[in-house]
């Protein structure tokens, strides 16, 4: 085995490989700026420079270019560290404005003062030519190349005109190790961002994402309509990157059918769309946002990291409006959403806490503050110094840079304009769209709010009209957390208390068909509540499922002629217990 | 002459040469008029057309043989006539001395003594071209047939002898034997590496592969150096005859000529050499009957310096930006589209038939121990004779600047030789005497590169110097690696500075340190040594850099901002000559009165300086 030394560790020599790789995977490492794994090597930057003892004699070649052959490989020595200051000064000069690059030269004792700066229009390109690579190579465009030589080269489209050869598909920008790259200066328009639904559209996401913080599985997914690879068969970096090589553009959607006991329903709610209050001017200023982007706004794994700005400015006065989409006639919604009073209370907290001397509003119906220790924190949030007022607000409009939020202060019987910098909309609970589908399927009932219907609003909550089919969560009804997990819990203690059985108990009454007198026409399929007939495609007659049948008879009334009868309640049943009555 | 038909063989050809031979009478009278680039300047091609014209006139057709060669070498004294089999040599012929000449020289046998070349120290005219010094200390192997033949005629270059090396090689030399004697003749890559040239052949040789390619680098880009433009335009076949070989040894079945689209002639000239090659069957299936097949195209060089680097040529010739690549895996093994690939210089090619002709141990008696043969050069500046001299290895620069240069022009004093093209080293009159070879050369700091030679004297500043060759390598850079691209925009920024008054002494030292990191750290060789005339001028010449830093003088007097015009009023005479030629308007003066130069005014053109007579104007 021919033996390469890398820092002192000894493993095999292998010219397949580049020093860089070996030593990656070693676990040293050596810093790069314009290598990239979909790339073939370009020793361009001369960053990852290294020093190569061989028969004595040192010499100093780029990692990313040179093969691991034997011989003895120093990556951090005392002239490495020297040519690498160097080399970082210079970039400082042509690059004073990159991040990237300030962090190595602090790294490496870089002087920013000893050479000349360039002056240069783009302050953080260093000329890498990622950018111009990608866009060639591995995205087969070419809309960007190299201009001019020597020190005065630059990067850009031909003529440095704008090109409609650009698809904006954002690999230049993705790729560059100094953020120096703008698409839109190559193409003369801006992207469109693809918007992240997580975060409710406050940031953006690449085509191939993690769906949110903790998905289960925490594993990334291709969106298929904006992936450069389905849509013009190119690009494959994700494929490059992946160290384990996970990718796999071949998975397609698979169909699967299971037997199963029980069903429990738990589709969720869809947030109330607060464009339709047109009043509160929601889709035409960008700072009246809703209470469920405002919640991605605090997060701290959210777009601004936790910080409560809007377009570059922290707010200072901060309205909070209620019951935003709930108890309202005007759109339909009379139902309490039973959340917004406790969120919001929640969110002006952290506005407290967040903002130093803000002031912060909450206009609302009444409170309904009625869970365990709701009341309490009610009380403490006004002890901060939040503002509640009994008004409903009638409008929002632009006043200079401010927003003022038009009212009737029920309490003081007088109308007021409240000045905001951030107004807030408590959205509430609408039933999900969705989830009408899979109500036709499962032949589930509503409620008049659209909500899915229990089979008894106290007596049996969390069932439905059909046996084995449970409901949980908002899908039933607005609930807050506590409230979800508790009928979570009852329908999972009722699922399983069938499943544990191993059978079921059927009703004795059933409909039966009399397939002498039955035609097939099949009116009864569609009178049944239940999906309980179905047509025997072979004898060309109806045939009843037992266990799923109600008993409640509305086949046998829509059958023409007379075919269904209900057991234990056949006409002649009928008509005996009738005479019996009579007599 | 009526011939079209192939050659089939090595008898074919040898029974062509005799024909040509027998139809050519050596002891006629041949006019040769170089017809060279430096010539056609000077205005060759009237002086051809009025031979042309005078010869009908005078019913001479068949009586003398007329040349138009290539380059001869002499560039300063074109155009050049010389008058075989004698050897007559005339200089600086026009066009009106041409019937002088074709009356008393071929008709009358007398010499036209004021066409004569004059020796400038004893004043004596000379008759002959080889008792010329310019010629006298040269040895011509590979530029002497330039003069002997129509580089656009096939059959003058078979009538030398050409194509014999060919012929034999393709006859019962095997290619691993050819590549013996190239080793063992010590040739070594003329075109400024040194490698020798043998070994590149062996290792391409072997490479695995089925299709290889071989190049002649003709994209001759130092400034001043234009030998292998001389070589191409006045003896094509020498170079395409190597390349042949060249491609019968390694196996390669196909070739590129990459030649500078600013050399018009040799692209012509080449072109015309492979349109015949193919004609005779030296190019083509089948050569000469050998089984053997092999033909070149021609690409054209786009203009970019760094297109020399045989990476960046390669770049090139598949269409791509003329950009170096690392070189770890080496171009014979992964060259021209990833095929293992020889490329050489023009002059390395044009050395191979003289190899296989006069044996390896000829060869390898030219030279010293480690370079072998004999090395053309550009030889220009502050001398004498410019032009291209050929001289063997280990000839001394003292021997190359003042025997065959006839030294500094104006009886000036000698300052420095700058070798190598711009990324040589300039070496000073202590090292005029080291013998020039490939290692010697480097020694000293400097290089021998594709021949260039420019020669500097007191006038010139060094500090000046060092930035101009880093300013055209600033300019000429692909701007590929940042080493190169910005260390020579900064090194260019800090002499600049330093030229113009505002150097500091600390710069010294921020310079050395950028040299070396540029030198470890740039991907190719011409950043590797693009500090080269710096750290050179720093190292022999670090007094004028002191001057210009702590004293703020140009002791050269050529940096503007650091020199001062005035007017000694002891000189003065009041001619008002200066005052006349000022284009600012900075001299004032009554007639016949002493004139004084206003310093606000003043641009520092130094024209005033130029044509005072009186020698009252000062630079200080």
């Amino acid at each position: 085995m021919d033996k390469l030394i890398i820092d002192g560790i000894e493993t095999e020599a292998n010219p397949e490989k580049t020093i860089l790789e070996v030593a990656g995977e070693l676990g040293i490492k050596i810093p790069t700026l314009c290598y990239h794994k979909s790339l073939s090597p370009y020793g361009a930057c001369r960053i990852c420079i290294v020093e190569v003892i061989w028969k004595g004699k040192s010499r100093f070649h780029t990692a990313c270019t040179y093969p691991a052959w034997s011989g003895e490989v120093k990556t951090n020595s005392e002239p490495v560290r020297k040519i690498r200051k160097t080399i970082l000064e210079l970039m400082l000069t042509e690059a004073p404005e990159a991040i990237e690059i300030q962090e190595l030269a602090e790294e490496y004792g870089a002087d920013r003062t000893r050479f000349k700066n360039r002056d240069k229009e783009n302050d953080k390109c260093i000329l890498c030519g990622l950018c111009v690579r990608t866009c060639t190579d591995v995205m087969g465009i070419g809309a960007i190349g190299f201009v001019n030589r020597g020190s005065g080269r630059d990067i850009g489209s031909p003529f440095k005109e704008f090109t409609e050869v650009c698809r904006l598909c954002g690999a230049c920008e993705s790729v560059c190790p100094t953020s120096a790259m703008d698409a839109s200066k190559i193409a003369g328009v801006k992207p469109i961002p693809i918007l992240s639904d997580f975060d409710m559209g406050l940031s953006g996401r690449h085509s191939i994402y993690i769906s949110f913080p903790q998905a289960v599985p925490n594993v990334p997914v291709i969106d298929k309509k904006r992936c450069m690879f389905f849509q013009n068969d190119s690009c494959r970096i994700c494929e490059d990157v992946c160290e384990s090589k996970a990718i796999n553009f071949e998975q397609k959607a698979k169909s699967k059918e299971v037997e199963i006991g029980a069903i429990i329903v738990a589709t969720g709610f869809d947030p109330f769309d607060a464009s339709l209050k047109k009043e509160y001017g929601y889709s035409e200023y960008r700072n009246v946002i809703t209470g469920l982007e405002f919640e991605r706004l605090v997060s701290s794994y959210g777009p601004t990291g936790g910080e409560i700005v809007i377009d570059g400015k922290v707010p200072k006065k901060i309205v909070f409006v209620h019951c935003v989409g709930s108890r309202d006639e005007s759109i339909g919604n009379t139902y309490c959403s039973r959340v917004c009073c406790m969120y919001l209370a929640k969110q002006a907290h952290l506005v407290k806490e967040l903002i130093k001397n803000s002031e912060v509003t909450m206009l609302y119906m009444d409170m309904r503050a009625f869970g365990k220790g709701y009341e309490e924190f009610y009380d403490r949030v006004r002890m901060e110094g939040v503002l509640y007022r009994r008004s409903n607000p009638s409008e929002i409009y632009r006043k200079g840079d401010k927003l003022i939020v038009q009212a009737e202060d029920t309490i003081l019987g007088e109308s007021v304009e409240i000045e905001a910098d951030l107004v807030v909309l408590g959205v509430g609970m609408v039933p999900r769209k969705e989830t009408e589908d899979i109500r036709k399927i499962l032949k589930l009932s509503r409620s008049q709010d659209g909500f899915l219907l229990e089979a008894h609003p106290k007596l049996r909550p969390v069932d439905t009209s059909m046996d084995g089919i449970f409901l949980a969560g908002c899908c039933q009804g607005p609930k807050d957390i506590p409230d979800t997990v508790a009928q979570a819990k009852g329908a999972a203690s009722s699922a399983m208390s069938i499943l544990t059985r191993g059978f079921v108990t059927v009703e004795p009454i059933v409909s039966t068909i009399d397939s002498d007198v039955c035609t097939g026409c099949a009116i009864c399929e569609s009178a049944c509540e239940y999906g309980s007939l179905s047509l025997d495609n072979v004898r060309k007659i109806m045939t009843v499922n037992d266990v799923v049948c109600k008993g409640c008879g509305a086949c046998a009334s829509s059958c023409p002629s007379n075919a269904i009868v209900l057991k234990h309640y056949t006409p002649k049943q009928l008509l005996h217990q009738i005479e019996s009555i009579l007599k | 002459m009526q011939r079209v038909k192939k050659l089939n063989s090595s008898n074919d050809l040898e029974k062509l040469r005799i024909e040509i031979n027998s139809a050519w009478d050596s002891q006629k009278p041949c006019i040769a008029i170089c017809a060279g680039t430096g010539c056609t300047a000077l205005g060759a091609i009237s002086v051809v057309d009025v031979f042309k014209a005078e010869i009908s006139k005078k019913g001479l057709n068949g009586k003398v043989n007329t040349l138009v060669t290539g380059c001869q070498g002499y560039c300063e004294h074109g155009p050049i006539v010389v008058i075989q089999p004698e050897g007559i040599f005339y200089h600086r012929v026009k066009p009106g001395d041409v019937s002088e000449i074709i009356e008393e020289t071929i008709i009358n046998n007398n010499i036209v003594s004021h066409l004569l070349y004059e020796d400038s120290e004893t004043g004596e005219k000379i008759v002959h071209e080889k008792d010329i010094p310019f010629y006298k200390f040269q040895r011509r192997t590979i530029f002497g047939d330039n003069c002997r033949i129509s580089p656009v005629s096939i059959d003058d270059y078979v009538r030398i002898g050409g194509y014999k090396s060919l012929s034999r090689v393709l006859n019962g030399i095997e290619p691993d034997e050819i590549i013996e004697i190239i080793q063992k003749s010590g040739l070594r890559g003329r075109g400024g590496g040194g490698f020798p040239t043998g070994t590149k052949w062996k290792s391409c040789r072997k490479a695995e592969g089925d299709i290889k390619y071989v190049i002649i680098n003709g994209d001759e880009g130092d400034p001043g150096a234009y030998m292998d433009r001389s070589i191409l335009e006045g003896n094509p076949h020498s170079v395409l005859e190597g390349l042949i070989i060249g491609a019968y040894a390694i196996g390669a079945n196909e070739g590129y000529i990459y030649v500078r689209e600013e050399y018009p002639l040799a692209v012509k000239h080449f072109t015309i050499a492979l349109d015949a090659a193919r004609e005779y069957g030296f190019l083509g299936s089948n050569i000469l009957g050998s089984g053997f097949s092999f033909d070149v195209k021609i690409s054209r060089g786009g203009g970019a310096f760094v297109c020399g680097e045989s990476t960046a040529l390669m770049a090139s010739i598949e269409g791509k930006p003329g950009e170096p690549r690392a070189k770890h895996v080496h171009t014979v093994e992964k060259g021209l589209w990833d095929k293992p690939t020889t490329l050489n210089n023009v002059e390395t090619w044009a050395n191979v038939p003289l190899i296989i002709d006069k044996g390896w141990k000829w060869y390898s008696n030219i030279g010293t121990e480690k370079s072998k043969g004999t090395k053309i050069f550009s030889l220009v500046g502050k001398v004498n004779n410019t032009g291209l001299v050929e001289v063997p290895m280990g000839t001394t620069l003292r021997e190359i600047v003042y025997d065959i240069g006839g030294g500094i022009k104006n009886g000036k004093k000698f300052k420095a030789v700058q070798t190598g093209g711009p990324s040589g080293g300039c070496i000073p009159e202590s090292l005029l005497d080291i013998p020039v070879d490939y290692d010697k050369l480097a020694e000293v700091g400097s290089m021998m590169g594709s021949g260039g030679m420019i020669v500097m004297d007191e006038d010139n500043c060094m500090v000046d110097i060092a930035r101009y060759f880093i300013g055209f390598l600033k300019e000429e850079s692909c701007g590929k690696c940042t080493p190169c691209r910005e260390g020579l925009y900064q090194l260019y920024s800090i002499l600049t500075e330093i030229c113009e008054g505002r150097g500091k002494e600390e710069d010294i030292e921020t310079m050395e340190d950028l040299a070396l990191t540029m030198e470890r750290a740039s991907l190719c060789q011409l950043g590797q040594t693009a500090a080269n005339p710096l750290l050179t001028t720093l190292k022999y010449f670090r007094d004028e850099y002191d001057a210009h830093i702590r004293d703020k003088k140009c002791p050269a007097g050529v940096c503007k901002v650091l020199i001062n015009y005035s007017i000694d009023i002891d000189k003065c005479t009041g001619c008002g000559l200066c005052r006349l030629k000022c284009s600012v308007n900075a001299i004032s003066g009554e007639k016949n009165q002493v004139h004084t130069i206003d310093p606000e005014k003043c641009v520092k053109c130094g024209i005033c300086y130029d044509v005072c007579t009186f020698d009252a104007v000062k630079k200080e």
